[in-house]
């Protein structure tokens, strides 16, 4: 289950970066203003910094120490930027940041692919594939997806 | 820079046999006091005297035959009677072709001797003027009393050394015994030659050259650069001999020329000026340049009676611009087809010519009606803009008040002066009928006020709840000016009254900024705020932290600079969104953490005015006038800015005060004369193609009158290959702008050391690369070289890293004053900014007691101890601030004519009024021109009497920026030190 868990934050983690790094794309191209864009991304660095952080936690209560560790360094960064009220994009110079940011943004997303990608095959050698896969296990036919999918 | 030690100059690369020569004994006794403010050394220059070199003019100047302009050399026609068809490009005629700048010849032979008079006077005057001798223990200044009675004779040998053909006598004179007089074609270029002769002597000594090259020696082979031979002199003092012949800008700001000369269609360099006019067709070129790229843009510089910006309305026509990049129409863009095409300039795309305007070309391909269209004739015109241009209907001019009545504003009488000079205003205020107005006060509670024409007396309404921001009153708190004159008249006149009374020292800023904020942002507008004290309720609160000695020269250092709460960035953003300009008067005399409050007016394009110890009774002129300056000034607002270039240009960042609204779009909510904005751009592609790189800057903005207008101006400049050429282009104007918008962008994240090393780390480079360009061709040996268009670079650059901004540590200025003079020299037009940076130093006393002409007179002095004498009288002028300097030996009878009977007394309570007798009329005259000549800030008159400390070193004394100041090198040993650097 903790795998399952870390899973889906992990996926929210990726969609709500691959958004940061959209909106920072689209105010570079002058397809949103700088303070639309600011206040989107600003709205979800807090959430994506405390389910990491929730996430390292649950690892660590798990016992998957090796995993625990991998995330470690980053929830570490998140929380000095927290301290150093550096986490949130500033409206006023945002242009002058904006390379910095997508750069920091696309580094971040290759690390979070790259624990996601772990987690996967981790469960896959631990068997627990199947758990991830729960909802869409043909136990039940009325919920298969994926054969109704299959079909058509 | 940075070197703690005082005798610099005397210690670099010292060989230990030079202790041998029979002058190091001589070396100037530094104590510990004179050690701030050591007159330079040539005040204890043994009998010998330094050496003037003894160039011979170059009879005639060739300009350099190689550079890209070659191709201009054919004859070609002017732009305007240029075929139809042929590309855009430009092209000069002949006769524009690119001269060197013309050389320096502010001084004459006849004042040349004068120097050399100076000079062989010195070694008699400093030991037996008893004055020196006596001033040197006591005085900070020792010797500054030295200076020979001739201040006429000092300004001929402060310019760079003119030619001088008959200075050879005095040269072999001044020999002395100490060796043969070289011979006269010996010139620098040849120096190193007979250097050998004069023994193992290190290249200490500065020995000068001219701005123009040396003749003698190698004819045919002309230099186009100027040079300071930094040589071993024989006979001479180690170090920094001469600082007389290094250049300075005493005649203020000289733009350069060569750009109007070679683009006449271009708009006027008062609205923009490019860092070089040369822009380098490579990448390659750029890496090589090392000094910013870029432009220093002034909208709506003030234009001079009879150069006003003509005002084009096309009506039914819709603005002209082109189909792809959006150019507007402007000089350089070409008519073809019979007049039924125009070729964008900046594209090249091929554009209709809509019918209604189309007028025939005529035989050369000029259209017939040329002269009736001032946006094809000129570089800077105002286009009427259509209904497509707003996004709402054009807003009126509304100025909005948030006053500060807490104690301190009432016991500093700043309330006073504010209502009364709104109130004398209000007739002036722009855009007649249709302004509007509104005030807020606040102390612990915010005070609104009900202006509805009906009232009479307007209605007071009072919230104290800070947390949860209201406005008791949806309408009415912003009223038109006209029909609620009457209220408005009231209200100014009971506001010092209703609050005489007040003791509250709260001051709950955050919220009421908020409240403003709330009233204003349907309209937007300007909001002026004035505030006294710290922010101490509610949201936005801030402390007292200027004073942590501890952080000042640690990596936290910074954050005492940047705002502390994120609160003010985000007003500032959202002042910006809603067209809301804030412009910040802070009078406190303690810390009011200038730094956080004036964000509010960095990112709404506004300004901080700061008045350190506010007392009306001093300072209420200068408010008075700087207030009424900014209300009744020409203003353009809801306005955003863009300038666009050719293809393979790119701007790539914007200094100033601004926000960005995206990446090239300057949002700015209201913009006036007194605004500058700095840019840099970039190459985007390896190698330019096209000849000529145009730059178009528009600004839309709705006048006062409630017009939509778009301002353009349009300039080109030429693309060269070559670095000379690009160098010879320079504007020093430009580059100081904006390497000094740069240095205080760097302070505001590092160290302002850092900030400092990074200007002269940039000019060492550019030099270095410079040298490096004639190091092989001609023989420089140990001179120093620069292109003559920035021989003054160097003296701004030590100016800059002593202006209030960035000068020293934590004690040498007030982290108040630095963030203020931070935020003021970021908005600061080219011209105020030289200005500020090398402020003009008069002496007067002359002029006072002789009835004579005063530009005869009054020439401005280098910033120097040695310029001034204790028995004359001097004024010193920054544009901010006028100091007046009595001399100690100053006969009481005019100190009595000037400031009455208490000349004696302390001058910090004494006041210049303008008195019954000649001579306290024409130094009256005298201030009241300098301040006509600038009317933008109002500097205020101090006098300050030598000795008097500690008001004369802060006023006077650690402004001299051509002194050791605080740590800092004095010119001479600056000029040492890069040129170390350089050759390194």
């Amino acid at each position: 289950m903790d795998h399952l868990l870390s899973h889906q934050h992990g996926s929210y983690r990726l969609y709500s970066l691959s958004g940061q790094i959209v909106c920072l794309s689209d105010l570079e191209s002058d397809y949103m203003n700088p303070y639309e864009s600011s206040s989107r991304i600003n709205a979800v660095v807090i959430p994506e910094m405390v389910l990491h952080g929730m996430c390292s936690f649950l690892l660590l209560v798990m016992g998957y120490w090796f995993m625990f560790l991998l995330t470690l360094p980053i929830a570490i960064y998140n929380s000095m930027l927290y301290i150093n009220r550096r986490h949130l994009i500033d409206v006023t110079e945002v242009f002058r940041y904006v390379d910095a940011e997508k750069r920091y943004r696309i580094a971040k997303l290759a690390v979070y692919l790259f624990l996601f990608v772990l987690v996967v095959i981790r469960s896959v050698v631990a068997g627990k594939f199947s758990d991830i896969l729960e909802p869409f296990h043909p136990t039940n036919e009325d919920l298969d997806i994926l054969s109704h999918v299959l079909e058509f | 820079m940075g070197t703690e030690n005082p005798n610099h100059a005397n210690n670099y690369s010292r060989p230990p046999q030079n202790n041998n020569s029979p002058f190091s004994s001589s070396r100037p006794v530094v104590g510990s006091q004179a050690s701030a403010f050591r007159p330079t050394p040539v005040l204890s220059t043994p009998p010998s005297g330094p050496e003037v070199s003894t160039f011979r003019p170059t009879a005639s100047y060739v300009p350099p035959t190689t550079g890209p302009f070659q191709r201009f050399s054919s004859p070609t026609p002017p732009p305007h009677t240029s075929p139809i068809g042929q590309p855009p490009a430009m092209r000069p005629p002949p006769t524009m072709r690119p001269q060197m700048p013309p050389m320096h010849m502010g001084s004459s032979p006849l004042s040349m001797n004068g120097a050399v008079n100076l000079q062989q006077s010195q070694p008699s005057l400093g030991p037996t003027n008893p004055s020196a001798v006596r001033a040197a223990p006591s005085s900070a200044w020792p010797g500054y009393t030295a200076t020979p009675p001739a201040p006429v004779s000092h300004k001929g040998s402060y310019g760079p050394a003119p030619p001088q053909p008959a200075a050879s006598g005095s040269f072999s004179s001044h020999q002395g015994g100490y060796g043969p007089a070289p011979p006269q074609q010996a010139a620098s270029g040849s120096f190193s030659s007979h250097q050998g002769g004069y023994g193992p002597a290190p290249p200490l000594g500065m020995y000068v050259g001219g701005p123009t090259p040396p003749a003698g020696g190698m004819s045919g082979l002309v230099e186009d650069f100027s040079s300071l031979s930094i040589g071993s002199v024989p006979g001479s003092f180690d170090a920094g001999l001469d600082s007389k012949v290094l250049p300075r800008p005493l005649d203020g700001d000289v733009e350069p020329s060569s750009f109007a000369q070679m683009y006449p269609m271009n708009c006027n360099s008062r609205y923009l000026r490019l860092t070089t006019s040369a822009i380098p067709n490579s990448q390659s070129l750029v890496s090589r340049w090392h000094l910013p790229l870029g432009a220093v843009v002034c909208p709506l510089a003030e234009a001079p009676e009879g150069e006003e910006v003509p005002v084009v309305n096309f009506a039914t026509t819709g603005i002209v611009r082109c189909r792809r990049c959006r150019t507007y129409v402007n000089p350089y863009v070409t008519f073809t087809d019979g007049g039924r095409k125009w070729r964008c300039n900046i594209c090249a795309l091929l554009n209709d010519v809509q019918n209604d305007y189309f007028a025939q070309l005529d035989a050369t391909g000029r259209r017939i009606d040329l002269d009736q269209r001032p946006e094809l004739t000129k570089g800077c015109v105002e286009f009427v803009a259509p209904a497509e241009y707003m996004v709402r209907p054009p807003m009126p001019p509304l100025y909005f008040f948030l006053i500060d009545v807490s104690i301190n504003s009432v016991r500093s009488g700043m309330l006073e002066v504010i209502a009364q000079t709104i109130k004398s205003c209000l007739d002036k205020l722009p855009g007649s009928t249709r302004t509007q107005i509104g005030f807020i006060t606040f102390d612990s509670t915010i005070h609104f006020y009900n202006m509805k024409s009906s009232l009479t007396q307007p209605q007071m309404m009072v919230v104290s709840d800070l947390d949860d921001i209201f406005v008791p009153l949806p309408d009415d708190l912003l009223v038109n000016l006209s029909e609620s004159r009457s209220v408005v008249d009231a209200f100014l006149d009971s506001l010092p009254s209703m609050f005489q009374d007040n003791v509250n020292v709260e001051s709950a800023f955050g919220p009421a900024l908020k409240a403003a904020f709330m009233v204003m942002s349907q309209l937007g507008g300007k909001l002026l705020i004035f505030q006294s004290t710290l922010p101490s309720l509610g949201v936005g609160r801030l402390r007292l932290r200027g004073d942590d000695i501890r952080a000042y020269g640690t990596d936290k250092e910074n954050a005492l600079r940047i705002p502390e709460d994120p609160f003010y960035k985000q007003m500032a953003a959202d002042f910006t969104k809603y067209q809301v300009a804030v412009n910040v008067y802070a009078v406190s005399d303690k810390y009011t953490d200038i730094a956080s409050l004036g964000t509010l007016a960095k990112y709404t394009g506004g300004q901080v005015y700061y008045y350190p110890s506010f007392h009306a009774a001093i300072h209420k002129d200068k408010l008075k006038h700087e207030l009424a300056r900014d209300l009744t000034r020409e203003t353009a607002w809801e306005a955003v800015m863009r300038i666009r270039c050719g293809k393979g240009v790119r701007f790539t960042s914007y200094h100033g005060n601004f926000m960005l609204r995206s990446t090239d779009l300057l949002a700015l909510p209201a913009v006036d004369c007194d605004k500058a904005y700095a840019m840099q751009f970039a190459l985007e592609e390896t190698l330019l193609t096209t000849q000529i790189v145009y730059f178009q800057v528009a600004l839309l903005h709705t006048s006062s009158c409630g017009e939509r207008r778009i301002r353009v101006h349009t300039a080109a400049a030429s693309v060269v290959a070559d670095l000379g050429e690009m160098y010879r282009q320079a504007d020093t104007g430009a580059i100081v702008s904006l390497l000094g918008r740069l240095a205080i962008e760097k302070s505001l994240s590092y160290k302002l050391e850092e900030a400092r090393n990074a200007i002269q780390l940039r000019i060492v480079k550019a030099l270095k690369e410079y040298r490096n360009l004639y190091a092989v061709q001609h023989r420089v040996g140990t001179r120093m070289i620069y292109p003559d268009s920035l021989k003054y670079l160097l003296l701004y650059a030590l100016a800059l890293c002593k202006s209030t901004a960035l000068r020293g540590g934590y004690a040498d200025s007030q982290l108040d004053e630095r963030c203020a003079a931070g935020f003021t020299m970021m908005a600061l037009p080219v011209k105020k900014m030289l200005k500020l940076l090398y402020p003009s130093l008069l002496r007067v006393d002359e002029y006072l007691v002789k009835s004579d002409d005063f530009e005869k007179l009054c020439r401005r002095l280098p910033l120097a101890a040695q310029s001034l004498d204790s028995r004359g009288i001097y004024i010193y002028d920054d544009g901010f601030r006028l100091v007046v300097w009595f001399g100690q030996m100053v006969s009481p009878d005019i100190s009595r004519n000037l400031v009455g009977e208490d000349f004696a007394a302390d001058f910090s309570r004494v006041s210049l009024v303008q008195r019954e007798n000649e001579m306290s009329r024409k130094l009256m005259g005298i201030i009241k021109k300098l301040r006509e000549a600038d009317t933008s800030y109002y500097p205020l008159c101090h006098l300050v009497r030598q000795g008097e400390q500690p008001r004369e070193g802060f006023f006077l004394l650690s402004n001299l920026v051509e002194e050791q100041v605080g740590g800092m090198n004095s010119y001479v040993d600056w000029i040492l030190q890069i040129h170390r650097q350089v050759q390194q």
